[in-house]
């Protein structure tokens, strides 16, 4: 039987609870870590509902040394760790003649320094594994760079960056690194939008219509299973045909 | 505490084993460059490799770089810094 341990940040959040769901259903003999910070309703129901399976874990991904509380945790429990999904992101959109820098700030913090960190925490135990699967979630905006989102392109294009880069280091220690970007998902994110945003974002969609997170978390699983062992470093669209 | 003799043999099958060379380990010289050329060549991946097997082993953490650097020459320098790290305080 088929037994990972896997890590998913911001689990709390519409595609991070998928994800999780994801991996469950993908062999009984899975556990999943749900790491969330502030908010954590969603995620302790799923936990509750998968006790034997699924386990929620504080981590606020901006700070090195939960990480490494995490991390530790995860270790005494099953002496391994298998995948690492950096999901936790934040948005805060405004022009930059007007953002501020703590939105600047926030925004990389947490979408690129927190993938950062996540990488840093759980090297030592993949390449002790002398294996293991990351996949960082970037998005459409670090491709297309839409305007009012310089500080949430710039983190996500980093976070592309950084997987590139990582892969290299680390591909010849049996490690794969890549990135998902997805389009315009039907989550919490889009219920921000007014109608008539909605209407325009639809129309910039070749399949017009949105995302849903179960088509995200099917191919972050597909980047962690042993099928995928010869991706490294790439970029993966998954956007309803947006190019 | 290892011998001596023994110590250095068993970081030369973790060199070989973490970081698959094709050689074995007694090919491997006691004074013998592990970077660079005229040695075994190793790069700093498989010094990051290393450094992940020392701690595992050994409890050996190397947080500084110039003092890993220092460390990782030869097996010599790893035997070394283990029975320093392994000595008691007096």
């Amino acid at each position: 039987m088929n037994r990972r341990i896997i890590l998913i940040t911001g689990a709390n959040g519409a595609l991070g609870r998928a994800t999780a769901q994801t991996f469950l259903d993908e062999s009984p003999g899975n556990f999943v870590w749900l790491g969330v910070n502030r908010r954590r309703e969603h995620a302790e129901t799923l936990a509750a509902k998968n006790p034997d399976r699924c386990r929620v874990i504080s981590l606020d991904v901006t700070r090195p040394d939960a990480w490494k509380s995490a991390v530790a945790e995860i270790v005494a429990a099953h002496e391994r760790l298998d995948v690492l999904v950096n999901n936790a992101g934040t948005h805060d959109d405004a022009l930059l003649a007007q953002m501020k820098w703590e939105s600047w700030h926030g925004v990389m913090a947490v979408n690129l320094e927190g993938v950062f960190h996540g990488c840093q925490a759980v090297l030592p135990v993949m390449i002790s594994q002398r294996n293991g699967r990351i996949i960082n979630l970037a998005s459409l905006s670090a491709l297309l760079a839409p305007p009012g989102q310089t500080n949430y392109a710039a983190a996500k294009a980093g976070v592309v960056a950084l997987t590139q880069s990582l892969a290299k280091e680390v591909a010849r220690i049996g490690i794969t690194v890549n990135t998902v970007c997805p389009g315009y998902l039907d989550t919490e994110a889009l219920a921000g939008l007014d109608a008539d945003a909605k209407k325009r974002a639809l129309a910039q969609i070749p399949m017009r219509r949105f995302g849903r997170p179960e088509e995200v978390a099917a191919a972050i699983r597909f980047l962690a299973c042993a099928g995928a062992g010869y991706i490294t470093g790439s970029t993966l669209k998954i956007d309803g045909g947006i190019f | 505490m290892n011998n001596p003799t023994e110590l250095r043999g068993q970081i030369k099958q973790m060199l070989v084993e973490n970081l698959m060379l094709q050689i074995s380990a007694e090919e491997i010289g006691d004074d013998e460059p592990l970077f660079g050329p005229g040695g075994l060549g190793l790069d700093s991946v498989d010094a990051l490799q290393i450094a992940v097997a020392l701690e595992k082993n050994y409890r050996l953490k190397l947080s500084d770089v110039e003092v890993a650097r220092k460390m990782l020459q030869t097996v010599n320098t790893i035997a070394a810094a283990i029975q320093a790290h392994q000595t008691p305080p007096q």
